[in-house]
């Protein structure tokens, strides 16, 4: 609205006085002289004059006249307005036109933004005629890659991905030697490419070359439900209880109540109903599934369609998960013979994926082996070594006294969350945390408790009920029924416990999942530490949510509970290899960096280490690749290789010292077309205003863009002219002194002097 | 890691009953009191070790309603006696009763590293708070006769978790009375021997043979067995995932041993026995 104002009153659009310079063509010295005489003349007659005028009116009507006389002599001077103009034909353009598939939106009036192109820019639209007549065009199309194109009929707008940094690049290049007035991108602003834009900047804007953004499409949907984000582990124990967070976003569906799905590979395995909020507000739907079955899993999250929605592409989202289908290894320690053992035992006892030993002392220095796995296994006590300690991925201190262990050991054990990366779970009882002298040792360190002395508290007893805090109401760890609302219903049902660890303090960092209902007692809390994570559980008898008279026989409450605990102790402890790949989802054709730690049995990173990825193609291919110590880290790995075709990849990572083998691990790859086009596909003002104000562009719409073919003649570079544009004819000019005109006539009438 | 064997074991279980102030006592006869400081970690068994002074289990279980239990508390194990229905209207459950379990359990608190109760504890079979106490005794089951809420209770007991050993009842005759009560209870599962290469056998103690143990006046008589029951037998009840749920000894009587071990024209050998397989039935059901 502004710009054709403008333009009507001062001749020319406002860029051409942004880009010039102004100047005058006569000699000004005439002219100012002509305009000083008119004036000195016309004050004299001013002062002169009496009749029956005031010395006010008489002032008044002398700078009216003294302003007209100035616009005279503004003409006069022949004001122009110099600047720079490309050469038509002489120059090159060049039209980057966006080819991925979120061009085919269609959410201005049920029109594709794709129809911008074909109607303006095929041979024979309007900018594509205004622009040739004044350039020679070189066409190119981006969207994973860049290609220059004879004409945009070859656009297939099937790009998975943009590039936009990409893209201006290879024209720049592309366009190097020519006389270049500047790039043109149209384009709806989506710019997903792993990379920053601003480098990508830097040559062109080095070179002067401006970049001008026509965005295509809506800043903000009407009506659009979209699964912003899905955060799950890359891999998981198979019958892992999940908990999932998935963020649902909207536009226009305030107060409706949708239902998030998930599906394991096509069967729905769980979901949720969220009501959503205000529009743009993000809601947090947490899920909850168990991975079942065992191998690379794509899991499906998906929220039905709705009436009206302008994007349905982005209500879903794939997650691949590892469900490997290994038995992880837990030390129990206990230090006497407690019912707790048993009822654990019996707790874990289905669970193929759990193997629990048992070491428990049975007298002084004698000791009784459960569930080892051989005759030889734990045959000298709690392991003396780190080798034999860090085979296990859990350690369950029970009622065993720090006094047992020597310095060594306790230094150990810390070292055990800390560098090896296991998990570390502390039982209540007379002989643990302060009560059992733990309070100043290593182990003290880790546990996310704190100890206080424990004198003068050997009597302390409490029976209490258990509620979750906030945090262990959501926490996959403490979720004992199908809901979390059923979860914290069963927990407040559970008969009480008791303690004899008061424990009412946490360290910072730490997180308290369960309390007692009444006491400020501190019943599971847990935080990382190092490498690892270390839990404290004071509670003596757990096995009364099995054997009380309240829990129904069949119940399986405390299984559950011993389950997910002993589960979430072991989950992401590492292994001596351990292979990782940064993206879990690639296109064809793209590079994957694949990246692997190595260890020894103490977990000392191994720098020397004879790696190999071995990668099994969908089609049963293999693609060795020797890694490279990183150099950056210490036991860090790398190789990168290109998957050529869709589908699952298995990467297998060996690591040999010698001849030895040290171990392996296995990671998977999705590889698949990109749909991120249709996720945040809104067009993306910011981004295509920041492209053209550090280049020197400008950024369009549909609706302003007739105005491109002028604004880079004049912005652009390459082969250019100097011109001059006469000012002195601008309608401003002359409306200003009609303006002054009647306004010294109607002052007249109005004071009554003529 | 090697087990104790019988030598030593007879020497500490020779040197416990010599330390022991408990008095000898007849069945069904009076405890001492305990000690006062045995108790003193909860304030509650305070005054149950006090009116224990004055404990009569028949004048307990004349008032019918009546349990002998203490409160759960801060010990992590109960030598937890089962109360239960008989057939004769005598309160077979309570031979022996409480100077065996006290006996027995002073030589477990000296041998393993257990926190356990020094004193007897009892409790009837439809108390909602028998499952509180995973580990049950029952002695004399040779004419048992179990009401429906005794039948309800020890089945929900044994399928929560709990652990029952069964002790000191003879004969052919007791067999069919106690076989066709426990079949009330369980008339899913079979009575099978239990092989002496089952783990319970060498929980702490390695167990080769399954000697039989007389009470004490069979022996000063002469015999180890009584009625038809010459020949002693450990067997059990395993529930369907294969796990033991009772033990049952017949044609023997542990509890006897435990009661009688300080004596010393009672046989150590026996004494030792029982304390061995005491230990082992405890330390099994605590573990598995």
């Amino acid at each position: 609205m502004f710009e054709p104002i403008f333009e009507f009153l001062f001749k020319y659009r406002p860029l051409v006085f942004e880009q010039g310079d102004f100047a005058i063509r006569a000699p000004w010295t005439i002219a100012l002289g002509a305009a000083a005489v008119a004036a000195a003349l016309t004050l004299r007659t001013y002062a002169q004059v009496r009749g029956n005028s005031q010395p006010l009116d008489r002032g008044v009507l002398a700078a009216i006249r003294l302003g007209a006389i100035a616009v005279v002599a503004f003409c006069l001077l022949q004001p122009v307005v110099v600047l720079s103009s490309v050469v038509p034909q002489q120059n090159f353009l060049g039209v980057l036109v966006d080819d991925s598939r979120s061009m085919q939106i269609a959410d201005r009036d049920e029109t594709e933004r794709l129809r911008f192109v074909e109607d303006r820019l095929r041979a024979g639209g309007d900018l594509r005629t205004a622009l040739e007549e004044r350039f020679a065009l070189r066409f190119f199309g981006f969207s994973t890659e860049t290609d220059r194109l004879g004409d945009v009929d070859e656009l297939t707008y099937r790009g998975t991905r943009t590039h936009l940094g990409q893209a201006l690049e290879r024209a720049h290049e592309e366009l190097t030697g020519v006389p270049l007035s500047g790039l043109v991108v149209v384009t709806d602003g989506a710019d997903n490419a792993d990379g920053g834009l601003g480098e990508s900047l830097l040559p062109i804007q080095a070179a002067g070359i401006p970049v001008f953004t026509v965005g295509l499409g809506r800043e903000t949907f009407d009506r659009d439900i979209q699964l912003s984000r899905v955060e799950t582990p890359r891999r998981v124990l198979r019958g892992a209880a999940l908990v999932v967070d998935a963020v649902v976003t909207h536009r226009g569906y305030r107060g409706e109540t949708v239902t998030v799905q998930v599906e394991d590979e096509g069967r729905i395995v769980g979901s949720e109903e969220v009501e959503l909020g205000r529009d743009g507000e993000p809601r947090t739907v947490r899920l909850r599934f168990t991975a079942a079955e065992e191998g690379p899993r794509l899991f499906t999250f998906r929220v039905s369609p709705r009436p009206g929605e302008m994007v349905t592409q982005n209500n879903v989202r794939d997650a691949l998960m590892l469900v490997e289908n290994h038995s992880e290894k837990v030390l129990y320690f206990e230090g006497e013979p407690r019912f707790e053992v048993k009822f654990l035992r019996r707790a874990v006892a289905d669970d193929e994926n759990l193997h629990v030993s048992i070491l428990q002392r049975t007298a002084e220095n004698k000791f009784m082996r459960l569930d080892v796995e051989d005759a030889d296994d734990l045959v000298g006590g709690f392991p003396t070594t780190r080798a034999d300690l860090y085979r296990y991925s859990g350690l369950v201190l029970g009622s065993i006294e720090a006094n047992y262990f020597t310095p060594d050991q306790l230094r150990m054990i810390a070292d055990f969350v800390n560098n090896r990366g296991g998990g570390l779970l502390m039982l209540g009882s007379q002989r643990s945390f302060s009560e059992g002298g733990y309070a100043g040792t290593p182990v003290a360190d880790v546990l996310p408790v704190v100890l206080g002395e424990a004198e003068g508290e050997e009597d302390f007893f409490v029976e209490v009920a258990v509620e979750p805090t906030r945090a262990g109401a959501t926490h996959a760890a403490t979720q004992i029924a199908e809901t979390e609302e059923l979860s914290v219903d069963r927990w407040n049902e559970l008969p009480p416990i008791t303690i004899v660890n008061p424990i009412t303090e946490v360290k910072p960092g730490a997180t308290t999942l369960l309390t007692s209902a009444s006491d400020d007692l501190v019943v599971l809390a847990f935080q990382r530490y190092g490498a690892g994570k270390s839990l404290a559980f004071p509670v003596q008898d757990s096995w009364m949510w099995q054997m009380h008279a309240d829990i129904a026989v069949e119940d399986m409450t405390h299984e559950t509970f011993w389950r997910r605990m002993l589960r979430w102790l072991v989950d992401g402890v590492p292994d001596q290899i351990t292979a990782e790949l940064p993206a879990d989802r690639v296109e064809p054709g793209q590079a994957v960096t694949i990246l692997a730690t190595v260890g020894d049995a103490n977990f000392e990173e191994i720098n020397n280490s004879a790696v190999i990825a071995s990668v099994t193609h969908p089609d049963g291919d293999f693609t060795d690749r020797r890694m490279e110590w990183t150099a950056e880290a210490d036991g860090e790995y790398r190789a990168t290789f290109i998957p050529p075709t869709e589908g699952f990849y298995e990467v297998r990572i060996e690591a040999l010292s010698g001849d030895e083998l040290i171990g392996e691990d296995v990671t998977w790859l999705q590889v698949a077309p990109s749909d991120a086009e249709y996720y945040d596909s809104t067009m993306r003002t910011a981004l295509l205003d920041r492209v053209a104000e550090e280049t020197g562009g400008r950024r369009y719409t549909p609706d302003t863009v007739a105005s491109l073919p002028d604004d880079v003649q004049f912005v652009g570079g390459g082969v250019t002219v100097v011109e001059e544009r006469d000012l002195w004819d601008m309608p401003v000019l002359l409306l200003l002194l009609g303006t002054l005109v009647l306004g010294e006539w109607g002052y007249r009438r109005f004071r009554g002097l003529a | 890691m090697r087990p104790l064997r019988g030598g030593p074991i007879a020497v500490l279980v020779a040197l416990s009953m010599a330390m022991l102030a408990v008095p000898a006592s007849r069945p069904g006869g009076r405890a001492a009191a305990p000690e006062a400081s045995a108790g003193s970690r909860l304030p509650s068994l305070h005054a149950a070790g006090a009116q224990r002074e004055a404990f009569d289990p028949r004048a307990l279980l004349d008032r019918r309603r009546g349990t002998m239990r203490r409160p759960a508390g801060p010990h992590e194990f109960y030598f937890t006696r089962a109360i239960y229905s008989s057939g004769w209207g005598w309160n077979r459950w309570a031979i022996d009763y409480p100077k065996s379990d006290r006996q027995f359990m002073t030589i477990v608190n000296r041998l393993i590293s257990i926190d356990a109760s020094e004193y007897e504890n009892a409790i009837r079979l439809d108390d909602p708070d028998l499952r509180k106490y995973p580990f049950l005794y029952a002695l004399e089951v040779g004419d048992i006769a179990l009401g429906p809420a005794e039948i309800e209770g020890l089945r929900n007991y044994l399928l929560a978790g709990g652990f029952l050993v069964i002790d000191d009842f003879w004969g052919s005759w007791q067999w069919a009375t106690f076989e066709q009560q426990i079949r009330r209870v369980f008339p899913e599962h079979p009575i099978v021997d239990i092989p002496l290469d089952h783990p319970i056998f060498n929980a702490v103690y390695r167990i080769d043979e399954i000697l039989q143990v007389p009470a004490i006046g069979n022996f000063w008589g002469g015999r180890t067995w009584e009625q038809d029951g010459y020949k002693a037998h450990a067997r059990g009840i395993f529930d369907e995932h294969g796990r033991l749920m009772v033990v049952i000894n017949w044609n023997t009587d542990l509890g006897d041993a435990w009661e009688w071990a300080e004596r010393p024209e009672y046989p150590l050998k026996f004494s030792t026995f029982a304390v061995e397989m005491g230990i082992n039935f405890i330390v099994y059901a605590m573990s598995h």
